[in-house]
């Protein structure tokens, strides 16, 4: 053997073991694993480690493991602080994720952004979120809370025959950050910074008077500890409203209310809920409860999105088929939404070879329609602000027993007639 | 007039499943002085088996109920044992047992949330979302079977306590511990059977609330401060107050929640506590503390 070929191979075996011992990529997030919104925080727990196991799987970002450390934030913001900042400054994280709802987004916000960190937010809708001037927010959902209203009006306008979509609608909602944010956009309300009162946009006359459909009750529940579903459910009934919008805070809520209405005898035309895309959903109010009830969403099972993850294309239908593996159950959105904030981080590290987060800030930012984050949830560029561009909701429907979409239509295959007006509960 | 009556029909119906969710916790404080935190921790646990009860054997859970109360009766049983038996004669009892319960309350939660993950579930039998029409009124099924079969059990075991021997003992225990003692009641067997019984009805209760409730390992944060509001009320450890405490507060959150508004309902629970604390800390039916 030569001496250059005992050199090559030295180097070689010197590249490879420092390879294998390379430092991992430490990411930390807080969830709500405990507590009101354990629910989905657990859900989103295995959207993490999920795409950590299969990231890992193909040998890591540029070349390193990672390593996800979750905690439990038992759903409270001050302890979602504390672990954030400990994250940062004892387990020297290179990155984070974000956690869920605009409730522990809104106070976490300011401790990232504190240490410029990359904030890629899987749940936190609320506008004022997006308004405080932070620049290294990323949402991996559609739009706002605010602006959900929008696509709702949307169906009712372009799916529904003219004259006989609902005239009068009845509005409901949790006195919760999520669900004023999405009754502020369709009752027409300002929005306030709640620090300093500055008016941050006003959404006069609102998506509901914009449509022609008059608001005949509007009732909202507390935020937690709220046990008298039927007697709302009965005001509901009594209003007489040809639509009913149950904007809840959880799709816990959404389970209690619809069996509420169902147990009244309510018989609107039209049913639109902010939560109940969820498996549990079904499970919780039956079939024909659930059947024509309308809800946003961001994914879909059967949507044909085409992603990436380490450089290989990784289609939403793969995310569905290693959820089942994995898990032995069917992923929902709450699943498939923190996939795509670990797919942006990745790729955001993959693109600038590094894990410096204000060059990955740069990147994220530096995304156009054409030269997008490729994720589940389809393709993602943000504004200054961070919210995405040029996206749209699913409106979907529950139709026998299955979540259909029904909304878009003709953006891709799969899209299911609406069905209207709803046959009672 | 019409909406006066639905509105008292609602309220009634909750108030009932509240009364024995209630009801266990009095009887726990009552007869031991232990302010049980992890009462509603453990409603979710016999919510749980009547859950799992009728998805793998399609039980009503109605049917689930004793069998729910007696798997709690026994945790009851060992929980005493471990937890709270050698304690009973510390002279700071009551007030350790709010710490200890407290902690107790969150190792349940974990366990749950270890067991059937945080997923949130509820039963649907066919009366559960279910209603009896009678004209403009309508009578909820699921409410009215859970807080009828509630005032039964309730009754039972008013009367239990009321004419049995064993009923006798627990209440001498309840009144003065020492002289119970003294008369030769076995006042360490009496405080397990009455702590087993106590449990036992947050299975009972728990069976109930699975199809009026939905529940997660969580959910029993939500629902101590409004137990604890229908006790004090009641006169900590009066099951009969208890009951009545639950009716008629849960009928003025069913006012107020449809006149004042959704929002200020649950506020009623704490409101009334606070009213109560201030006029007449008994409660409605304790008797007046003696002055030192």
């Amino acid at each position: 053997m030569t001496l250059a070929r005992i050199l090559a191979a030295t180097t070689a075996l010197a590249l490879a073991a420092t390879a294998a011992h390379a430092e991992p990529i430490r990411i930390g997030a807080s969830l709500p694993i405990t507590g009101g919104l354990s629910v989905s925080g657990e859900k989103h727990r295995r959207g993490y480690e999920l795409c950590t196991k299969l990231i890992n799987a193909v040998g890591g970002i540029l070349g390193r493991q990672v390593e996800l450390i979750v905690s439990d934030n038992r759903s409270d913001p001050a302890t979602a602080i504390n672990q954030y900042e400990r994250f940062i400054n004892v387990d020297k994280v290179d990155a984070v994720y974000g956690t869920f709802s605009s409730r522990l987004t809104f106070p976490v916000a300011a401790i990232l952004s504190k240490y410029n960190m990359v904030h890629a937010i899987p749940s936190g809708a609320a506008l004022r979120i997006y308004e405080q001037g932070y620049t290294n927010l990323f949402y991996f959902q559609v739009s706002a809370a605010e602006y959900i209203g929008k696509d709702v009006v949307a169906v009712i306008r372009d799916l529904i025959p003219a004259g006989e979509g609902p005239k009068t609608v009845a509005i409901v909602s949790a006195d919760d950050f999520f669900a004023n944010a999405l009754a502020a956009g369709l009752l027409g309300e300002k929005i306030k910074d709640p620090a300093t009162d500055r008016e941050i946009t006003d959404l006069a006359p609102g998506y509901l008077a914009d449509a022609g459909i008059k608001v005949v009750m509007q009732e909202k529940w507390p935020e937690e500890g709220f046990n008298d579903w039927l007697n709302l459910a009965n005001s509901i009934k009594r209003s007489g409203a040809e639509m009913i919008i149950g904007l809840t805070a959880s799709e816990e809520e959404a389970v209690q209310l619809t069996r509420s209405l169902k147990t009244v005898g309510a018989t609107p035309k039209l049913v639109y809920l902010s939560q109940g895309a969820q498996n549990e959903f079904i499970e919780g109010v039956g079939k024909d409860a659930a059947d024509d009830v309308m809800i946003h969403t961001n994914w879909h099972k059967d949507a044909p999105f085409e992603s990436t993850l380490v450089g290989k294309p990784f289609n939403n239908a793969d995310f569905v088929k290693a959820f089942e593996i994995e898990y032995g159950v069917e992923p929902d959105e709450d699943s498939a939404i923190p996939f795509a904030v670990c797919q942006g981080i990745e790729q955001a590290i993959t693109g600038v070879g590094t894990t410096d987060n204000a060059k990955m800030g740069e990147w994220l930012h530096a995304r156009t329609m054409d030269d997008p984050v490729r994720t589940i949830l389809g393709r993602f560029a943000w504004d200054e602000r961070g919210l995405a561009k040029g996206k749209s909701h699913i409106m979907t429907q529950w139709q026998d027993g299955t979540l259909k979409f029904v909304y878009p239509t003709g953006e891709f295959e799969g899209v299911a007639p609406f069905s209207y007006p709803k046959a009672g509960f | 007039m019409t909406d006066i009556i639905q509105i008292l029909i609602l309220g009634l119906a909750l108030g009932g499943v509240i009364a024995l969710m209630g009801s266990g916790l009095a009887l726990v404080f009552g007869v031991m002085r232990i302010v049980n935190l992890a009462h509603p921790s453990l409603i979710i646990a016999g919510a749980y088996i009547a859950y799992w009860g009728a998805k793998l054997t399609g039980i009503d859970p109605i049917v689930m109920l004793p069998v729910a109360a007696a798997i709690m009766a026994g945790i009851g049983v060992l929980m005493y044992r471990l937890v709270f038996e050698r304690e009973a004669r510390n002279a700071k009892y009551s007030e350790m047992t709010v710490l200890l319960t407290f902690a107790l309350a969150m190792i349940v939660e974990g366990v749950l949330g270890g067991l059937f993950t945080n997923t949130q579930r509820v039963t649907s039998p066919g009366y559960a979302t279910d209603a009896f029409f009678l004209g403009d009124l309508f009578i909820p099924k699921g409410q009215l079977y859970a807080g009828l079969i509630s005032l039964v059990i309730i009754g039972a075991l008013s009367l239990f306590l009321k004419y049995s021997r064993l009923g006798y003992a627990i209440r001498a225990t309840t009144q003065n511990r020492e002289a119970a003692e003294l008369l030769g009641v076995n006042v360490n067997l009496i405080s397990v059977l009455a702590f087993a019984i106590g449990i036992g009805l947050a299975g009972a209760a728990g069976s109930l609330v699975s199809f009026v409730f939905s529940f997660f390992p969580a959910k029993h944060w939500e629902w101590i401060a409004m137990l604890m509001s229908v006790v004090v009320l009641g006169g900590m450890g009066s099951i009969l107050g208890t009951v009545v405490a639950a009716l008629l507060l849960s009928v003025i959150a069913a006012f107020v929640g449809t006149w004042v508004g959704a929002t200020w309902s649950t506020m009623t629970f704490f409101l009334a506590l606070f009213v109560i604390l201030l006029i007449r800390p008994q409660g409605l039916f304790g008797e007046k503390p003696e002055m030192a």
